[in-house]
């Protein structure tokens, strides 16, 4: 004879307000097997929790309702309270009167009432079913994949080694580093970003539990949380890393030129080359798109200027595997392309560039030495014109969403401005100044005094050229009225966009990314640095646009959870997994079709007791499976069952009501 | 022979009589025969759709179902507000047909739209039916020495979603068939603002204004003359042209041609047949470059001192 003890939240004013919860409790006392009911305002607190840790002992309850929210919600508390007090912690059940009743009837508490009266009914009938179940324990491979090396993915791959714990960064470009070291000075301090970069770069290369992995792509990845498996191609590089000195004899030689993507094209690079003088390793690779010998088979001077003999124009590329058990995800973001801004003329005019060909310029590392000049004509710009929100907020030919970093920028951009050509002088059109953050608005405050910047609310419409100046006409909506700059150079400050390469990425590895491309956490504020597959983390821009304070916290969240994921030797799980009998199986396989997970593959069994012939069966890794229960919907033979929500509960549960 | 259906619109009978005849030499030249719509009505222009919704659909509706009695497949514009106006109740015909089944009942004497006939204006007839290669091979008497302004106004490629025809906000096409007629096109970057359209009636102040400033460009742009494909800019640009001078105190003197007429002219036609007597800026002073060489632009400076890779070289 089952003993339920039944136990109704009214979430302060969350359910009361719409539910009759004494009326519930009533109700509910009336069900046979019901033997003690009780109702509290905060189940969740440690009083309501003391509640049902007390009546479990006095009332000898064999399995225990929660009518409360959602079990996404509190689940694993009411869980640790049953098992605190001594009973299985899979004996409860969470009748959902929140979200599934009192918050979406809210016009019909007559209604709303008993629709929580039928799911507290339900869940005591399917309680009543349940079983004692246990936590299932996985081994776990400690050692941590990072994808992407910019400053998230340096960031996470330095705290997990700190902890001793290995890990295995992939970067796809030749050189660590990211979008991160393009930049000159960072706000709201303006130190220089390669000072403060840098150093962490050489500590990933020399750290004893980093193995970089530089120019190179995931290919694949197999496996379940702290069992995976990652396949990685390494390109070819044509140069054997392990003799080359870095001296740079190759490059120097080299007599195709490139644009340079180090410095937004500005400049170019050799076809042979490091991306730029800081770059870890400082190893230069082939562009094999350009080099001559590799497309057409004549020149081959690199090779000859070597002396070490580290150039092989034979290499190719190399598939290497890896055991895995987290993986933190870090692939930053691209720039938008600002080609739309046709009444801009952009692409016409030269002298329009993008804040990322400014900040380039403006780099003591630069193509310019610094110096920002025109790109028609060379000369130092003495007016200059940035507009904002360039792609961001822009429904029409951008995206919707605010790129949260440019209006930081912009404002850094005319102090460096204001620092470099002393007689300039900035105007920045602008929607609205979104300085949110630890000395932002201080910041911005101080630059628009300093630098004697305009400021124009308004957008711009139209750029026409006049002479060798370029005319920009806005609306400066604080005085209502049409105004024109004239320019010697407009910097626009364009939107940040996902990689393009991440919605591939995201299908790679089995997680999800949203409409704009970004990777999805798995709940926007509680749950912000994991994906919705258990041991996949996020860090950085790929979850969505952050400056480099956000971006270093978060990618020390990603390094604190894989660390917590590998405390132990092994992993515990959920009970809640399917288990095929082998008996009932027909070895039809339509659940290893309909399984999302590949948690299920074929084994042979021998067809009779003692027989020596075999047939074919589904067989079911607990470590991957997530208990969905497709597998027991398609199964023709009945042959599955789904811990947890087996036919006898989920009948007990119609017939309820 | 090639056929096109023709809609001519209410300018081309009076202020825009020389783009229509001209038309009709050039496309002559180019082996079209234009067929008129029968009984074709007013577009509606400005007037209906500032009034009602029904009245600025059903006015071009019944000219499309007009159309589609005839066996072409295209028709051809001349006037870009008729255009506008043909392209518009053409895309909303296709797009919503419950809206389309209610219109239809206005002119149900005439039958149902069937959305048979593409709508183009003159100028997109020329650049993507005729082309550029064989407009080329047309020319007898090259413009070179001419250096011309496109204007195109606000109507021909605007709304994007509508027109589907060009960049709404730097076209190119004009200028492609000006080139292939030996002018050279210049960099003009006021070729898709406002010329005032039909203020110039009511409030001749705005006009005078706006087209002020896209005279202005066209002459720092160093344009000898101003090419058009709309009877209302032409009128405007070339009309108020001494109102405009007068207020700025400046001395233009810039023809504005439909492109029919540099196209007539360098297929061959002699100037009497061209209607030049019917602007108000007299044309001789910008065809007088025809013929005359071109200089050759200044040498482009060289582009910005890069550091080169080497330098960066240990």
């Amino acid at each position: 004879m089952a003993r339920v003890g039944v136990f109704v939240c009214f979430c302060g004013a969350n359910i009361a307000d719409y539910v009759d919860v004494p009326q519930v409790v009533e109700e509910v006392k009336r069900i046979r097997d019901v033997k003690y009911a009780i109702e509290y305002k905060y189940m969740c607190s440690d009083p309501g929790q003391g509640m049902i840790r007390d009546a479990i002992v006095q009332y000898k309850l064999t399995s225990i309702v929660v009518a409360a929210c959602s079990p996404r919600m509190h689940e694993k508390t009411f869980r640790k309270a049953l098992s605190d007090a001594g009973m299985n912690p899979y004996l409860l059940e969470v009748a959902n009167i929140r979200e599934h009743s009192s918050w979406v009837h809210q016009k019909d508490k007559k209604a709303a009432t008993e629709k929580a009266m039928d799911l507290c009914r339900m869940a005591v009938a399917k309680s009543i079913a349940n079983e004692q179940l246990h936590e299932i324990s996985v081994p776990v491979t400690k050692r941590a994949l990072v994808i992407g090396g910019g400053i998230a993915g340096i960031q996470a791959a330095l705290d997990i080694a700190d902890a001793r714990i290995p890990v295995v960064l992939v970067e796809k470009s030749p050189s660590i580093g990211g979008k991160m070291a393009q930049l000159d000075e960072t706000f709201p301090t303006l130190d220089c970003s390669q000072c403060i970069l840098t150093p962490k770069m050489v500590d990933v290369a020399s750290h004893p539990y980093i193995e970089l992995i530089p120019y190179a792509e995931v290919l694949e990845l197999q496996g379940f949380v702290g069992n995976y498996k990652v396949k990685i191609k390494k390109k070819a590089s044509y140069v054997n890393f392990k003799t080359c000195t870095g001296c740079g004899a190759c490059w120097q030689k080299c007599p195709v030129k490139v644009p340079n993507e180090y410095n937004m094209g500005i400049d170019k690079r050799k076809a042979i080359y490091t991306p730029f003088p800081q770059a870890v390793p400082n190893k230069p690779v082939i562009d094999a798109e350009h080099c001559t010998m590799l497309l057409k088979g004549k020149c081959g001077i690199c090779a000859k200027v070597c002396l070490p003999g580290a150039i092989d124009y034979k290499m190719e590329d190399e598939i290497i595997e890896r055991e895995i058990g987290a993986v933190v995800v870090a692939t930053g973001y691209d720039m938008w392309d600002p080609k739309p801004y046709e009444e801009y003329g952009v692409g016409r005019f030269k002298d329009i560039i993008t804040s990322l060909e400014f900040e380039r310029m403006v780099s003591a590392n630069g193509p310019t030495n610094g110096v920002p000049v025109r790109p028609s004509d060379g000369k130092v710009p003495k007016n200059v014109v940035f507009i904002k929100c360039i792609g961001s907020r822009d429904e029409a030919k951008g995206i919707e969403y605010c790129s949260k970093i440019c209006c930081m920028y912009t404002t850094k951009h005319t102090i460096l401005l204001h620092h470099k050509v002393h007689d300039s002088h900035s105007y920045v059109f602008y929607m609205d100044i979104r300085a949110a953050g630890k000395g932002y608005e201080e910041f911005v405050k101080k630059a628009q005094v300093d630098t004697g910047a305009t400021y124009l609310r308004g957008r711009v419409s139209k750029i026409y050229k006049k002479g060798d100046k370029l005319m920009v006409r806005g609306e400066d909506a604080q005085i209502g009225q049409v105004v024109e700059v004239e320019a010697d150079l407009v910097v626009l400050a364009t939107a940040v966009i996902a990689p393009k390469d991440n919605p591939d990425l995201a299908r790679l590895l089995g997680i999800s990314y949203d409409k704009y491309g970004y990777l999805s956490e798995a709940h926007p504020k509680l749950r912000p640095v994991e994906t919705a597959k258990a041991g996949i983390f996020l860090a950085g821009c790929t979850q969505a646009p952050k400056d480099i304070p956000d971006t270093v916290s978060q990618a020390s969240a990603c390094a604190a959870k894989v660390c917590g994921l590998f405390s132990g030797d092994t992993m515990k799980k959920d009970p809640m997994v399917s288990t095929i009998s082998n008996e009932y199986c027909s070895g039809c396989q339509n659940c290893v079709k309909v399984c999302p997970y590949g948690a299920i593959v074929t084994d042979e069994v021998p067809v009779g007791h003692g027989s020596k012939e075999l047939r074919t069966v589904a067989k079911i890794n607990e470590g991957v499976c997530q208990g969905c229960g497709s597998c027991v919907a398609i199964c023709r033979s009945m042959a599955i069952t789904l811990a947890g929500f087996t036919d006898p509960q989920i009948i007990n549960e119609i017939v309820s009501i | 022979m090639k056929k096109l259906t023709y809609f001519p619109g209410c300018s081309a009978h009076g202020t825009s009589e020389e783009f229509d005849s001209t038309l009709k030499l050039v496309l002559k030249t180019l082996d079209v025969e234009l067929e008129d719509i029968p009984d074709w009505n007013c577009c509606g222009a400005t007037s209906a759709h500032v009034m009602t919704e029904n009245l600025a659909l059903a006015l071009p509706l019944r000219n499309l179902v007009l159309a589609e009695k005839l066996e072409n497949t295209t028709m051809g514009i001349a006037c870009a507000s008729c255009y506008q106006r043909m392209k518009v109740t053409k895309v909303h015909m296709d797009e919503n047909p419950e809206l389309a089944k209610r219109i239809n009942t206005t002119v149900v004497e005439e039958g149902t739209y069937q959305g048979k006939v593409d709508v183009k204006s003159m100028l997109q007839y020329a650049y993507e039916d005729i082309g550029l290669e064989i407009i080329k091979s047309k020319v007898t008497k090259p413009l070179t020495g001419l250096k011309v302004a496109c204007y195109y106004g606000c109507l021909l490629t605007r709304p994007k979603n509508i027109t589907q025809f060009d960049s709404p906000e730097y076209p190119v096409s004009m200028d492609q068939i000006c080139e292939a007629l030996g002018a050279t096109a210049t960099e003009f970057d006021y070729k898709t603002e406002c010329c005032g359209a039909s203020f110039s009636i009511s409030n001749t102040e705005v006009v005078v204004n706006l087209s002020g400033q896209i005279l202005a460009m066209a002459k720092e742009s160093g344009a000898h003359a101003i090419v058009v494909a709309c009877p209302l800019c032409q009128s405007n640009l070339d009309m108020r042209q001494p109102d405009i001078e007068k207020l700025q105190g400046i001395k233009y003197d810039i023809p504005v041609f439909y492109f029919t007429q540099l196209m007539a002219l360098a297929f061959g036609y002699p100037i009497d047949q061209l209607k030049f007597p019917k602007h108000i800026v007299p044309v001789e002073g910008a065809l007088a470059n025809i013929g005359k060489v071109v200089p050759v632009p200044e040498k482009i400076k060289k582009p910005i001192k890069a550091v080169e890779a080497e330098s960066e070289v240990k």
